[in-house]
């Protein structure tokens, strides 16, 4: 059990570095060029299922957060943290490769249409996640905060793109796929997930190690640490 | 003793204090309209100011202030440990945040009273279009800034960085409101742009979900 559980890391990261080098072979000679467009059209491979994986690690800070006023133990609070690091990193990747792609389509780096605001607000919603913690000294109170936080943020999110709604729209709405490109954007979407999920695993295990390593730390240290002068460590 | 009257009595209190020790609402005012100076000299002289301008620096006003009625009001609390007495009485945990949200909408409605006028007279806004429609617009965004503002407070007031956290966790919350109240008041201002009911359905629907979700957590944040 022990050996196919160490296996399996190893395993899910290989497939997903192999699905990933797949979408970008895929992206680059399988999927045709789009007539308008052009070459630059390929970011839509990456954007679209980085966007979607964004959803879902904001639905999962949601859940753990919930998970933590229901049981209050450590454990949802490191989910909720994992996730929202990841929610983050996704989101930035979002908004990097729609000003890239909005450079091209529209001649400008940044306009208000109402999905470019969405992403940039679901963005300042997490990344204030991520900065208020630190601020917290206490870590029970960090995590009820956090986990307040967490799910009025995701409340706030339909509400969000609904007041954005009200913005005039310059956003493709609706893209017609020809079967390469449909098959290139479904193994993009299989590898951005596998490696947001395989980033909030990990992630998360980093943190349940180092709240063990400091609640160990706490444990061994002595009372009063006996001062040893410079240049005298064995 | 009803939830009606506990909520009264703490709101009562409150206001008792304000009155008394005067520390917010001269504070929030001044700041308030600072603001609108600030903004106003920034932006230069012009023909005046379109809705969504004046609107736009209405709400920085609002929520700059807004922030320092919440950390203020909750602050109080802090002294000789009055939140941990408030929370040993038999008094329900959500009366106690109802009570703190009504306190501060009190103060936002006179920091409001103040500082909408003047920046009316100093970007020469013409609020004859659509006189109630701007009252009803600012009266339930503030509402909703306020729901969330007053569960914040109540969550942060014990940390370090009590003043920063505050704005920092509204405000992007709040975006919401500032969006939809933005575009209605281009709306109403603008013989270009067609009316549409969206942006008050926005409102309601985000006072309405803070306003009970905040109810329903501030059983678990407030804390002495």
């Amino acid at each position: 059990m022990g050996t196919a559980r160490r296996a399996f890391g190893p395993v899910y990261w290989t497939i997903t570095i192999a699905l990933l080098a797949t979408g970008l072979w895929m992206s680059a000679f399988y999927a045709t060029t789009e007539s308008t467009m052009g070459p630059i059209q390929k970011i839509f491979y990456f954007h679209l299922p980085v966007a979607i994986n964004t959803f879902i690690a904001c639905f999962v800070v949601f859940v753990a957060s919930a998970g933590y006023m229901m049981q209050r133990t450590a454990m949802w609070d490191d989910l909720a943290e994992a996730a929202a690091r990841v929610a983050v990193l996704l989101c930035s990747v979002v908004l990097l490769t729609g000003m890239i792609w909005g450079r091209n389509a529209w001649g400008h780096w940044w306009t208000w249409s109402p999905r470019l605001t969405f992403s940039l607000v679901l963005w300042l919603l997490y990344v204030v996640y991520l900065m208020v913690r630190p601020s917290i000294e206490s870590s029970q109170r960090r995590a009820l905060v956090s986990a307040v936080y967490g799910i009025v943020a995701f409340l706030d999110v339909p509400l969000v793109y609904l007041s954005v709604k009200l913005l005039p729209d310059i956003h493709p709405s609706s893209i017609r796929l020809a079967p390469p490109m449909q098959h290139t954007l479904i193994v993009w979407f299989v590898a951005i997930t596998m490696l947001s999920a395989g980033l909030i695993v990990a992630r998360f295990r980093l943190g349940r190690l180092t709240r063990a390593g400091a609640r160990a730390g706490a444990q061994d240290a002595p009372a009063h640490p006996r001062l040893v002068p410079l240049g005298k460590h064995a | 003793m009803t939830a009606l009257r506990q909520a009264a009595i703490l709101v009562a209190k409150d206001l008792r204090i304000e009155a008394r020790s005067r520390q917010t609402l001269g504070l929030v005012v001044v700041l308030g309209v600072l603001i609108v100076v600030v903004l106003a000299l920034g932006l230069g002289p012009g023909p005046g100011a379109k809705g969504a301008a004046a609107t736009a620096i209405l709400w920085v006003a609002y929520l700059f202030g807004g922030v320092l009625v919440f950390e203020k009001t909750m602050a109080v609390e802090r002294y000789d440990d009055a939140l941990a007495s408030l929370l040993l009485a038999p008094i329900d945990r959500g009366v106690i945040y109802l009570a703190k949200l009504v306190a501060n909408l009190a103060l936002m409605l006179a920091l409001a009273i103040v500082v909408t006028p003047v920046g009316i007279v100093l970007f020469q806004f013409d609020l004859s279009a659509a006189p109630l429609g701007f009252v009803k617009v600012m009266a339930l965004s503030i509402v909703g800034f306020a729901a969330v503002g007053t569960l914040f407070a109540a969550a942060v007031s014990s940390s370090r960085l009590q003043g920063g956290l505050l704005a920092l966790l509204v405000f992007p919350l709040c975006l919401p409101l500032v969006l939809a109240s933005t575009q209605m008041m281009i709306a109403m201002f603008s013989d270009t742009h067609p009316q549409t009911g969206g942006g008050l359905v926005i409102l309601v629907a985000f006072d309405v979900i803070f306003l009970v979700a905040s109810w329903l957590a501030s059983e678990l944040i407030l804390e002495p």
